[in-house]
């Protein structure tokens, strides 16, 4: 129903159809002067800016983001999108490995230095460290007068990792405009390079200058569908249904995760390949393809002048991770144009069938195997709250949040010294973010 | 019922509850949309936010997209 383009008093087309009158008593209810509604005035830059703070605790990621969005109207009801986001991130990673109560010496993944954890400390990869550029733009237009179009690119890069993308939009109303469907497509084409090239899956970490279990830059494409139906129910409240399809096909392995591989009785680790000094790590191995549906409900509904919206999300994929979301937003409008947000959000998912803690020493090595905490068994919560204020000039608006995951190893890998040691250390984490939005008004 | 016969008749619940809501909706005309009209009843209220929540989860979970396209284009996952 592209309601978005109907917000204040730029929409030419509902202004005409609802009249003069019914115009200026809208903008009178909006705070603007009907004086404001020029038939063939386009509307002017509208820009979005924003810096963001994620941090996490225990020296582990920290991100700092810039990030621009720009819209303009160029021609009637047609706009040109840009976005721009810059990411500075540096900290340390879990490398997979487990925690172990002697000393544990790594290989870096440059192959050219190494690292050692104390012991019964978790293994954490300092080295993480990257800046990324991601720029967008994107064109919408009506196609006719109830169906919308918007084609779009993507581009990002960082140090180890390119990527490119398609994409495009189709909606369509119908029911006085009171019914949207939508269908989206986007394709992606991405190359990873990762440093000190891509290890051969399940291959055993090696001492420093060693590349023999190394390879060159890899790729993956990435299909996304989406289909979705925006409805008004009534003069207060919207929900939006989406199904999504997204088909993952090439190098889908983290190259900088290991698993440990331990002995089954006592938990001790095991040494790694001769000359190597190093006890064995596998670096870890996915399957090439992985196919994800989603299932998304969303309601949103005015509440005596504040807004409530409530969000559902139900995913599943062939690698055997099952996950929900809640989220849930309120929004209290209070003064004159300012507001407080409080945010709350869970999130659960079980782990990946190839999710192993450790692997053990004389048992078969799966075809795919990986340790990373991302394809684990865990709870997430987040809240928070934002203030937001509008000025004559535009909007800024401040948030704090706090997000944090609590995971649960395998129960098997509990073995000899293993029990008692944080096998899936807790994830927390700051997320700060500074809006200034201009141009709208 | 495990988690997961748990988790797909809460999918079944929901999805049940919007296509009941859907079909009793009798829609609402043009002058009457004051209120959805306004900035903070937009479907996305505030896209530089939402890009940004996207990538961080995205960057964090096994999950991501729902409301659009995943959060795709790093190599954070």
């Amino acid at each position: 129903m592209q309601l978005k383009k109907r917000k204040h008093c730029k929409h030419r087309r509902q202004m005409k159809q609802i009249g003069v009158p019914l115009a200026a008593a809208t903008c009178a209810l909006l705070g603007q002067a009907p004086g404001d509604v020029k038939a063939q005035e386009l509307a002017p830059w509208d820009i979005d800016t924003s810096l963001l703070i994620y941090s996490e605790s225990d020296s582990r990621v920290q991100d700092l983001s810039l990030n621009a969005i720009a819209r303009k109207e160029l021609r009637e009801d047609s706009f040109l999108s840009l976005t721009l986001a810059l990411d500075t991130l540096t900290g340390a990673s879990p490398s997979g490995a487990v925690p172990s109560p002697v000393p544990q010496t790594f290989t870096r993944p440059s192959g050219n230095a190494s690292y050692t954890v104390p012991a019964n400390e978790p293994p954490l990869d300092d080295t993480f460290q990257d800046t990324r550029t991601a720029l967008s733009a994107s064109w919408e237009w009506p196609v006719t007068r109830l169906m919308l179009l918007n084609v779009g690119a993507s581009l990002s890069d960082e140090y180890d990792y390119t990527h490119t993308g398609l994409n495009a939009k189709l909606a369509r109303d119908f029911n006085d405009r009171n019914t949207t469907l939508s269908f989206g497509v986007a394709l992606a084409s991405d190359t990873v390079d990762p440093v000190g090239g891509s290890p051969v899956p399940l291959a055993p970490m090696l001492e420093q200058g060693n590349s023999a279990n190394k390879r060159g830059s890899e790729s993956k494409d990435v299909t996304d569908l989406l289909f979705g139906v925006t409805q008004v129910l009534n003069r207060k409240t919207l929900v939006q249904l989406n199904y999504s399809l997204s088909n993952s096909d090439g190098y889908l392995t983290d190259p900088y995760k290991v698993l440990s591989v331990v002995d089954p009785v006592t938990g001790n680790l095991v040494p790694g390949p001769a000359g190597s000094g190093l006890y064995r790590y596998l670096y870890e191995s996915r399957p090439d393809t992985r196919e994800k549906q989603s299932l998304f409900g969303l309601i949103k509904r005015d509440i005596g002048g504040n807004v409530l919206e409530a969000s559902y999300r139900y995913m599943t994929d062939d690698w055997g991770i099952d996950s929900q979301t809640i989220d849930v937003h309120f929004r209290w409008n209070f003064g004159e144009g300012s507001y407080l947000q409080p945010h709350v959000r869970f999130y659960s998912q079980n782990e990946a069938d190839f999710y192993h803690t450790v692997l053990f020493n004389g048992q078969p090595v799966p075809q795919f195997a990986t340790a990373d905490y991302r394809l684990g068994n865990f709870d997430g919560l987040t809240f928070g709250v934002k203030y937001g204020h509008e000025t004559k000039q535009g909007e800024w608006s401040a948030r704090v949040e706090w997000y944090s995951q609590t995971g649960e190893p395998d129960p098997s890998a509990r073995v000899g010294v293993l029990n008692g040691l944080d096998l899936y250390p807790d994830l927390n984490a700051m997320i700060a973010q500074v809006s200034y939005s201009f141009g709208k008004r | 019922m495990n988690i997961r016969q748990w988790q797909r008749v809460s999918a079944a619940v929901v999805l049940a509850s919007l296509g009941a809501g859907l079909a009793g909706c009798a829609g609402v005309e043009a002058y009457d949309r004051d209120i959805l009209a306004r900035p903070d009843m937009q479907i996305v209220t505030d896209p530089i936010e939402a890009a940004a929540d996207e990538h961080i989860y995205f960057s964090k979970e096994a999950s991501s997209g729902g409301q659009g396209f995943g959060g795709g284009g790093c190599g954070c996952n």
